[in-house]
């Protein structure tokens, strides 16, 4: 039984449409893209939250000059919520009479550029990798897979207490042992969808047309793991911000006077009964920054499958009114 | 339709008993819960002692059980008022310039039935000190020295040592009495003593647990059984201690929520900042002096310290021989501090050169925010100032000679505690030439300190105190930031009074039920 | 299937001496532990006989090929800091981890099934909004802030459990449990339910549909198992960080696991222990991952074949 939403027609994707599209063909694209995000609202607010973390971290550090960094004594350890102590110290201040709100937008830079390079980097190596050791199977899947247990049983503890000793302690030694040990995931998610892929008739019937095995993974393994990858990759972003704090509730994160809101959260907890502020603030910023990418993550995977798209090419009120019920059977 | 129930179904039924059977039968967890034996005295350390070794029990961890609890050393040093009171030994005098006899005292046994004599006494010392061991006790208290042992008879022992020494009693009382059983070629990790207390079972990485000895010599003690947890988080072992879960708990913050059940007391440790005065800019007397003057000792301790603490004028606080009550305190002058930096600029001196300020995690609470105000403070005035926050091990290859070699220049700051109560211990190893956790020194103040060592009484007392009061202006190692106070947590139904060494040696006999007598009440 | 899993095993023996290899010389460059275990004013004489004593003048190799000896003969080496022997130290903290471990995972894969197919059932409702947001959220939490605020809350405040330790019985448990629970339970949640929706937006769901197949059983028996794999690979990747260190909850709960001993003998440079607890967490770490391996090879007929290149 067809209903209306079978009939929304869907921009073809494959090289049989040859017009020499060019300009007008990526503005539409473009507008495609905005459209489908628009009609999900929450993915939509998500997404402004999630720009507006990545403004903050690039331009908030010059905007806020020294209030992060200036120490006052006697103002150590005011609530938050009230303009008494000035504008700045509008969510507190910590013990050292630095201004909260300062220190926030400071430690937004650390924590981000941290995790994204860790995730991407991570993701790129451990995809790539397991998308090749899943389609060939045979001694490149062993090897791979191997590859992945040695790093995984690694106590990445250790790792990161090495390179923090043996090389001087950086944020960026602390984002190449992240994306060290979180390579094993994508390796292992890619490798077992792209195995699975790579057994099915359609793989076949490329192979039979003579496309290289280059061109099927990244033409026809790729799309389809994208989807999976995308979700992994999200929900490792969120645990590559906590791993941070963890690191940091040992010792051996983020260094001072270096901030990143691991830090923050993990210094602030043996004040947890006086000022609650200096944990909960910064655990909320990575609650909501997780918690955005994720919303964020979770329509990048319908919007990039062909198959689930229509769920997204109207407003969502609309949608109930063309389908008779919302389950999914 | 078919109706027999999909794999799935029997899996999760699988999984699902398999999770009872894994919470049941856990051998991890102890099902003995439920109320508690008042006559056992629960006690939470911050970690588990890694061995009661009684030769290691100048390491705090170790001391904090065994001093004076299962083992016990020939004197006391009654903390509050310096005085050295006998306990294995009833009396000891100087029998020659490099001799000291001890008489031991009658009818004392070990737990394990032996009786304890000189032979013992002599075995313990030559076991702490002399032997192959390596022994903590033997670096902290006695250095290179080789003791001579005698035994004339069996309540009489004889130390002798090369050169005069007036405070080896003193020492002595560092080393705790083992029988002559004990092994010498390795260390001994449940000891037998013969203190109030023995050990009745250690689980390790769970509890340990001390049973009243019964051939103790003295009165016994008011708990029949002492138990020992450990938690590594401050607030947890607050959260304990208000939970009722514990009557004791040790290293508390002011912030970790043991409300008024944390008792303040002053703990003899005295943080400074260490000036490794070999390197530039460091090496120019007045870099030193704008370091001085550019830390705020009084808004540390305000802000920082929650007021748990005294700014400090020198290394030992209030109560230790040598300790000079006339000291004032460094002036907080930031304007005096660039001064100075200028005028070492002017002249020169490499100030912008690059300054590592190195700090242990977890020092005390609050060592990462000293650390970030004191490199903000040196900053202000003109330094250039590095934080590098380390673990133990990392940082204490800077604190103990010999340093890694290309440190550059750098400060440590350091938390020294006069367990012993003779400003003796503090000054031999922080400010000779070659102190073990000395930077630098001269050898006209080397000379002075050797002096004040050989010196007794009143004499000692104001040469030491000199020493304290000329540091700063003969060589100025040091700046020194406050006299800590530590918390001891304690529930209402245990009476006991924290004194300054309750901190590396807690003693239980001296831990009673909170009274339950209310004669002032009708 | 063993012949599967014999394989697996023979592949795995190489990957284990390189971990240990790799330990092995990551724990040397950490330093030198002697300031540690030595007295303050140790002169160089008594440095050098300590070094000695336990080998760590020699060189590299020398060192390593001991190491490997012991290992052949069952000798781990024995403890800097307490004297005990390291395998023994491993072997008594492991059983606790893996208690807590197990349990955890346990909770979390049975929460995530249930919660993420029913979610998955009625996808963009209020409900699963909902429970998506929840789940969001409980991935996000640092997890030594949720056991502490745990504590004061439960414990403290309210008086309802044990603050810590294994010696209140099964309450003991709920805490520790929970605070490890709520990232695997939330991460899991959101692979199954994004899973089970594209599975079950599958051609073969509307045949089986149109077959008169019930809900359940089309959510189960069908749609479910092709979800299994990427929420199997991410659970398998949740148990192994489990396994190598709760070392918040050990240390925050008082838990004497593998975790806290790890860690313990990292910051006191205690080679030995470290090395037995290393070799212990990888070799169930290659059972695990054999285990899982096995598990997609049941549950996928098309990984069971051979590569056909």
């Amino acid at each position: 039984m067809s209903t209306q939403i079978d009939l929304v027609p869907v921009k073809p994707t494959t090289a049989i449409v040859g017009e020499a599209e060019n300009a007008t063909a990526k503005r539409r694209d473009r507008s495609v893209w905005l459209r489908l995000l628009l009609n999900d609202r929450v993915a939509a607010a998500a997404a402004v939250v999630l720009g507006l973390v990545f403004l903050t971290a690039v331009f908030g550090p010059m905007l806020v000059g020294n209030l992060a960094t200036s120490i006052d004594l006697d103002n150590s350890n005011q609530a938050p919520f009230t303009l008494a102590h000035g504008w700045a110290n509008v969510l507190g201040t910590d013990p050292l009479g630095r201004s909260m709100l300062a220190r926030l937008i400071v430690a937004s830079r650390t924590t981000l550029s941290v995790a994204v390079p860790a995730v991407v980097i991570s993701a790129v190596v451990g995809s790539l990798i397991g998308m090749w050791a899943g389609y060939y199977r045979g001694w490149r899947e062993t090897l791979a897979m191997r590859v992945a247990d040695v790093i995984m049983s690694f106590p990445s503890l250790l790792l990161a207490v090495v390179v923090l000793y043996v090389f001087s302690p950086s944020a960026a030694n602390i984002v190449a042992v992240l994306a060290i040990t979180r390579i094993p995931v994508y390796l292992r998610t890619a490798r077992a969808e792209s195995a699975e892929l790579a057994s099915r008739v359609f793989v076949d019937a490329a192979r039979t047309f003579g496309a290289s095995s280059t061109s099927i993974i990244t033409r026809h393994v790729f799309p389809v793991v994208l989807p999976t990858l995308l979700t992994v990759a999200t929900l490792d972003f969120c645990y590559v911000m906590l791993a941070e704090s963890s690191l940091s509730f040992l010792g051996i994160g983020i260094q001072p006077p270096d901030i990143s809101w691991g830090l923050m959260v993990s210094q602030g907890r043996t004040y947890l009964h006086t000022a609650w502020w200096l944990s909960f603030f910064p655990g909320l910023a990575i609650v909501i920054t997780t918690v955005s990418a994720t919303v964020l993550a979770a329509w990048a995977r319908i919007a990039t499958d062909p198959g689930q798209r229509w769920r997204l090419t109207v407003p969502q009120k609309r949608l109930s009114r063309f389908t008779k019920t919302t389950k999914a059977l | 339709m078919s109706h027999l129930p999909p794999p799935m179904f029997r899996v999760l039924a699988m999984a699902l008993s398999a999770v009872c059977a894994t919470a049941t039968g856990c051998t991890v967890a102890n099902s003995g819960h439920g109320g508690y034996d008042p006559d056992t005295l629960r006690i939470v350390l911050s970690q588990e002692p890694p061995t009661l070794e009684p030769c290691e029990s100048s390491l705090t961890s170790t001391g904090i059980v065994t001093r004076s609890n299962i083992t016990e050393p020939l004197a006391e040093r009654d903390s509050t008022t310096g005085e050295l009171l006998p306990l294995l030994a009833t009396r000891w005098e100087q029998t020659s310039p490099t001799e000291w006899t001890f008489t031991l005292r009658d009818g004392v046994t070990f737990s394990n039935g032996a009786p304890f004599s000189s032979k013992d006494a002599a075995f313990s010392i030559d076991r702490a000190v002399n032997s192959d061991l390596n022994c903590n006790v033997d670096g902290y208290v006695f250095g290179d020295e080789v003791l001579k042992l005698r035994t004339p008879d069996a309540r009489t022992v004889v130390v002798g040592t090369a050169e005069p020494d007036p405070i080896l009693p003193l020492r002595i009382s560092f080393v705790e009495m083992v029988p002559v059983t004990t092994s010498t070629t390795e260390k001994v990790r449940e000891p037998i003593g013969t203190g109030p207390y023995a050990i009745e079972k250690w689980d390790y990485g769970q509890k340990l647990t001390l049973a009243r000895n019964p051939t103790y010599w003295g009165p016994a003690p008011a708990f029949a059984k002492a138990e020992y947890k450990w938690r590594s988080e401050g607030s947890v072992r607050a959260a304990m201690l208000t939970n009722d879960e514990v009557d004791i708990a040790v290293g508390l913050g002011p912030e970790d929520g043991a409300g008024a059940l944390g008792v303040p007391f002053q703990n003899n440790e005295t943080t400074a900042l260490r000036i490794t005065g070999t390197e530039a800019p460091l090496n120019d007397m007045r870099v030193r002096q704008a370091i001085n003057y550019s830390v705020n000792r009084t808004g540390i301790v305000k802000a920082l310290f929650r007021g748990l603490g005294e700014p400090a004028a020198q290394l030992i606080p209030d109560g230790v021989v040598g300790y000079n009550p006339d000291l004032q305190l460094w002036p907080h002058d930031p304007d005096k501090a660039r001064q100075l930096v200028d005028e070492a600029r002017a002249d020169g001196v490499p100030v912008d050169r690059q300054i590592r300020l190195i700090g242990r995690n977890s020092q005390f609470p609050g060592v990462t925010e000293t650390v970030e105000v004191i490199q903000s403070e040196l900053a202000d005035a003109g330094l250039n100032v590095k934080i590098e926050m380390m673990d133990t091990a990392a940082q204490l290859q800077y604190q103990l000679q010999p340093f890694p070699a290309n440190a550059g220049p750098f400060i440590a700051l350091i938390q020294h505690g006069n367990q012993a109560g003779d400003a003796a211990f503090s000054v031999d190893q922080y400010m000779r030439t070659d102190g073990a956790q000395s930077a630098f020194g001269t050898t006209d103040f080397d000379k002075q300190i050797e002096a004040a060592g050989k010196l007794t009484g009143e004499e000692r007392q104001k040469a030491y105190a000199q020493i304290f009061a000329d540091e700063p202006h003969k060589v100025l190692q040091f700046a020194y930031i406050a006299h800590m106070r530590g918390i001891l947590g304690k529930s209402a139904r245990v009476d006991y009074t924290p004194n300054p060494a309750t901190g590396d040696e807690m003693l239980l006999a001296a831990m009673t039920p909170a009274s339950s007598d209310r004669t002032d009440q009708s | 299937m063993f012949s599967f899993v014999r394989r697996r095993m023979y592949t795995s023996a190489l990957p284990l001496i390189i971990v240990l290899l790799g330990v092995f010389l990551l724990a040397r460059l950490t330093g030198d532990p002697t300031n540690l275990y030595l007295p303050e004013s140790a002169t160089p004489d008594q440095r050098a006989e300590f070094a000695a004593a336990n080998g760590f003048n020699d060189p590299l190799i020398t060192q390593l090929i001991d190491y490997f000896k012991g290992i052949v003969h069952l000798d781990f080496g024995t403890s800097l800091r307490t004297g005990e022997s390291a395998a023994d130290m491993a072997l008594r903290a492991f059983p606790a981890t893996l208690q807590l471990a197990i349990t955890t995972m346990l909770l979390a894969i049975v929460g995530a099934v249930v919660i993420g197919c029913w979610a998955a059932y009625r996808p963009n409702s209020l409900a699963d909004r909902f429970s998506s947001l929840l789940s969001m959220t409980a991935a996000s939490i640092p997890d030594f802030w949720f056991a502490i605020t745990g504590v004061w809350l439960f414990a403290v405040l309210l008086g309802w459990l044990p603050t810590s330790g294994t010696d209140g019985g099964m309450l003991s448990w709920i805490l520790p449990i929970a605070t490890l629970m709520i990232r695997p339970l939330g991460v899991l949640t959101q692979v199954v339910r994004g899973a089970m929706v594209s599975a079950l937006s599958a051609p073969y769901v509307r045949l089986a549909r149109s077959k008169g197949a019930g809900d359940v059983r089309v959510v189960t028996h069908h749609a479910l198992r092709n979800a299994a794999a990427p929420a199997l690979t991410v659970a398998g990747d949740l148990a192994v960080g489990l396994i190598n260190g709760a070392v918040v909850v050990e240390a925050i709960f008082g838990w004497p696991g593998i975790g806290k001993l790890m860690i313990d003998a990292i910051l006191q440079r205690d080679f030995a222990v470290l090395q037995a607890a290393v070799l212990l967490t990888a070799v169930s770490i290659f059972l695990l991952n054999i285990f899982i391996d096995a598990c997609y090879a049941l549950l996928d007929a098309r990984v069971r074949e051979p590569a056909r290149v």
